[in-house]
């Protein structure tokens, strides 16, 4: 795993000491985050860590007010550590950039006016202005990838958590997103919901995809994960393979971290009693 | 004994009186929606001068009884303009100026009730400020604005009966004028509540049954 060589093959995401505010808050102090075309990178810690400002700072949908930012080699954001801009993109570019990238939120936000079908073709009609049958015939094979093509004259409040979220997936998927971002996906599920979301990722994974996951599901880490990221305080503190950060921690902080989480979860038990 | 015939004599005043309603109603309604919208959207606005005009506004004229704001800008206006305001073009202002606040409301609220989770997933497809508005938020907004504008757009048309004290003849100064030579007051001011209820309580069901289909969903 070429987690943390300096050798950059094709890195879709480079961020550099990113820094973030809200308010008299510094969420973000100084964050470095290198992700190289089909990792899987998950980011873990506690809450208000940073770890989903960091993830949404990566489409600027946070700004931070100081760092850089490049997907895929193309600079997005570039402010200097006195809130400067290197350079300022237009509206219209950031959009673009925007486009490119695809996102999953914990409380799923499709439109609740829409069709599931809708949704899906939302993006690629509307921003990346493809025909509407191009956008449906890519629309409707998404669904059915996610198992849902008996559902995709359904609006959002005629489906399930699980099933809202695959529409989610679907819908990022549709823009052929260079990096898919995962916000807490499954924490808004009920546990029975959460197996099929965690298997439609798990397949999305497989595939090649690229995809950054904030997510408490330890055991989806362990065993998807090229990387895991601890964050704590605003600063990654742990950043390697899951077998290194999960099972054996270093940091105090992290070390606390997972050892609660065994506790509570068992989710690693299997793995710890085979080590 | 109930006089039918101090009504059915006199059945052009009324029909004046009501086409002047009729006319403040809508005339005031439509003026009052443009400028509930600018009201409105500028307190949405990224610009703080703006929001303050908005939040301005709309305390300033919500919060003062319509019927002051009437006699104010028809009686007190002119002498501070200097200008003379004809009785129609103060009652149409006041009238307009006031529901316009209220639209603004309205409008704020309904887009600000849009979960803050539709604008980030829009903006992470990578939609223009405009795109969101015309395809993700308005179309959910309005969706919860129509009740609330539609009762408002009922209270406006009651509201007009202010402006026979600044002399408009609206229905109720009409029958004010009637009784007046008549001395029937009973008939003519319970024909005049009737005549509102005729028209608006047929209006007040359709608008629960269209409340009704929106809140039921699909």
């Amino acid at each position: 795993m070429a987690a943390s060589s300096p050798r950059s093959s094709a890195q879709i995401l480079d961020l550099a000491g990113i820094r973030l505010r809200f308010g008299n808050h510094e969420v973000l102090k100084g964050v470095d985050l290198k992700v190289e075309a089909g990792q899987v990178v998950v980011l873990i810690g506690a809450s208000g860590s940073g770890k989903t400002s960091l993830l949404r700072c990566i489409n600027l949908l946070n700004q931070p007010y100081a760092g850089r930012i490049d997907i895929d080699g193309e600079r997005i954001f570039d402010h200097d550590n006195h809130g400067r801009d290197r350079i300022r993109l237009p509206m219209r570019e950031i959009n673009k950039i925007r486009s490119h990238t695809g996102m999953v939120f914990q409380q799923f936000n499709l439109f609740p006016h829409m069709t599931a079908l809708e949704n899906v073709m939302e993006g690629p009609v509307i921003v990346q202005m493809k025909s509407k049958a191009e956008a449906r015939a890519r629309a409707m094979e998404l669904l059915a990838s996610m198992g849902l093509e008996q559902h995709v004259d359904k609006r959002p409040a005629q489906l399930s958590g699980g099933q809202q979220q695959r529409v989610a997936i679907a819908r990022g998927m549709a823009m052929n997103p260079k990096v898919m971002l995962f916000d807490e996906p499954t924490s808004a599920l009920d546990p029975e919901l959460v197996g099929e979301v965690l298997k439609a990722m798990v397949a999305l994974a497989k595939s090649g995809m690229t995809m950054v996951v904030v997510t408490h599901e330890l055991g989806f880490a362990f065993e998807i994960a090229d990387r895991v990221v601890f964050l704590d305080a605003g600063r990654i503190i742990a950043d390697g393979p899951p077998a290194e950060v999960l099972l054996h921690p270093e940091h105090p902080r992290l070390k606390g971290f997972v050892t609660r989480f065994h506790e509570s979860a068992e989710m690693l038990r299997p793995f710890l009693d085979a080590r | 004994m109930f006089d039918y015939t101090v009504i059915t004599s006199n059945w052009q005043l009324i029909l004046q009186g009501l086409w002047v309603t009729l006319y403040y109603t809508v005339g005031s309604i439509a003026v009052g929606l443009a400028i509930g919208l600018v009201m409105g959207l500028i307190q949405l606005s990224p610009f703080k001068i703006l929001t303050y005009i908005g939040r301005i506004y709309v305390e300033f004229f919500r919060n003062i009884p319509l019927l002051v704001t009437l006699l104010w800008i028809y009686y007190a206006l002119p002498i501070f303009l200097g200008v003379n305001i004809t009785k129609g073009w103060a009652g149409f202002a006041g009238l307009s100026l006031y529901i316009g606040s209220f639209y603004a409301e309205i409008l704020r609220g309904g887009v600000q009730s849009v979960d803050r989770g539709q604008t980030d997933a829009s903006v992470a497809l990578g939609m223009s400020y405009v795109q969101r508005m015309r395809r993700i938020i308005l179309p959910q907004a309005i969706r919860r604005m129509i009740p609330p504008l539609a009762g408002q757009s009922i209270i406006q048309m009651k509201n007009t009966t202010l402006l026979s004290a600044i002399t408009v003849p609206d229905l109720l100064y009409q029958g004010s004028y009637i009784s007046s030579f008549t001395y029937k007051p009973m008939e003519i001011y319970t024909a005049i509540g009737a005549i509102f209820l005729i028209i608006l309580v047929p209006l007040t069901l359709i608008l629960r049954k269209v409340e009704r289909g929106h809140v039921g969903g699909h």
